[in-house]
């Protein structure tokens, strides 16, 4: 009997936790639309800049084919490299943290050479290294739930600094981005030197392009800063609604799960409440047999 | 008159785009304003006002921080940081000042510009 009571138990507190990971599931939805939505207006954006820098950069192309630009440049042998990376504020959902931190230490690895520098946004991934006890130079912890452009600035402005400073030759973002409702995907991406290749050459043919200011780095330094800028508020953007999307999965599959074991229980409880009733029976049969 | 298309696009999305007879913008080195067949031009803008002309005479200003303009031939593209459109009909024109001037005080740090800024948003109060 004590079984019984016991299993009776169980089911009740694996559907309390159903009704938690289904709560948690409606929130993470909602806050998905909120979060694509964002994404999707500042894709925009994105994309026009990203059409402004081609132009400028086309005009900046010299004669061999190469962007006379500090940020341009790429150094052949990279002694200082940046990693980035954004990761959530919070866990219960999947591999979500784990994929960005894997391709991080993929990157570590492959940098193992030289020096790197990690530079850290959100709880999580923070936490992973801190155990490790890997420093990091830069981190904030409360930035990828609430991203704000101005912070985001802030945060790479820092490194775009001692790029320009020669302190770094290499800025590394890696991120985890939003496909559709279940698919992420990690991306990499080489903030500094602006990867000249990304910059599509032959889609613009503006020979006659005035220039205000006419000093032509105020312009594209401008730019080029903007362009950063952006890539980390987008990246925080595409990864925070890919944390949604990642969480609301893996709350729909704990959610399916609970309910998986409620039924397994609650066969094991219908069993063992027959089996109760036969012994009690034969009990009764063999008593009264036994009276004859 | 001929016309051209112009675009505003701010990070929150795109805010303006149609068809306009006449922009005036707030570049770096100075005001300027684009009429249709304009040369193709690149230019840094500072914190100030867009004035724009619609197809239908109408005018509207939107408060912008900073950003940069690229004008082609017949389209005008604004790539701005922070804008906050005025337009004379709408009902919550106070709101909106209010907001423009906010995001004007924040956003340079060059007395000059704020104010010029500033005093063109206050007229279109007055025009009210």
């Amino acid at each position: 009997m004590a079984n019984l009571k016991e299993i009776k138990r169980k089911i009740s507190s694996v559907k309390g936790t159903q009704k938690t990971t289904r709560a948690m599931k409606l929130v993470s939805s909602a806050k998905l639309k909120r979060a694509e939505e964002v994404a999707k207006r500042s894709k925009v954006y994105a994309s026009k800049l990203t059409e402004l820098l081609n132009e400028i950069a086309q005009k900046m192309n010299n004669s061999d084919g190469e962007i006379d630009n500090v940020f341009f440049k790429e150094n052949p042998n990279p002694k200082v490299v940046d990693i980035v990376f954004v990761s959530a504020d919070k866990g219960l959902c999947g591999g979500f943290n784990y994929q960005t931190i894997k391709r991080v230490n993929k990157l570590l690895k492959e940098y193992s050479n030289v020096e790197v520098r990690l530079s850290g946004i959100g709880k999580k991934g923070i936490a992973f290294y801190r155990y490790n006890k890997l420093d990091m130079i830069n981190e904030i912890e409360d930035l990828s739930a609430s991203p704000s452009y101005e912070r985001a600035a802030e945060f790479i402005s820092k490194l775009v600094e001692d790029y320009i400073e020669g302190k770094t030759d290499k800025i590394i973002l890696v991120h985890n981005g939003y496909v559709n409702m279940i698919t992420q995907e990690i991306v990499e991406q080489q903030l500094l030197p602006v990867d000249s290749s990304t910059v599509d050459l032959d889609s613009v043919s503006m020979s006659e392009l005035e220039v205000e200011p006419d000093d032509d780095d105020t312009l594209i330094d401008a730019l080029v800063r903007k362009y950063i800028d952006y890539s980390m508020y987008y990246a925080l953007l595409n990864s925070l609604a890919a944390e949604h999307s990642a969480r609301m999965q893996a709350m729909d599959a704990a959610t399916s799960n609970a309910g998986e074991m409620v039924q397994k229980l609650t066969v094991k409880y219908n069993k063992a409440r027959q089996e109760a009733i036969t012994t009690e029976l034969i009990e009764i049969i063999s008593g009264m047999e036994s009276l004859k | 008159m001929k016309l051209m298309k112009l675009e505003i696009v701010t990070p929150l999305g795109v805010i303006f785009d149609d068809e306009v007879k006449q922009v005036t913008l707030p570049g770096s080195e100075g005001e300027f304003g684009v009429l249709p067949d304009h040369a193709a031009l690149v230019s840094l803008l500072d914190t100030g006002v867009i004035v724009i002309e619609t197809k239908d005479g109408k005018e509207i200003s939107v408060a912008v921080n900073s950003g940069y303009v690229k004008v082609e031939e017949n389209k005008t593209l604004c790539v701005v940081d922070g804008a906050v459109a005025l337009n004379a009909e709408d009902s919550n024109l106070a709101s909106a000042i209010a907001e423009a001037k906010e995001l004007l005080e924040k956003a340079s740090d060059s007395n000059m510009a704020i104010a010029s800024a500033m005093s063109k948003v206050d007229s279109l109060s007055k025009g009210v």
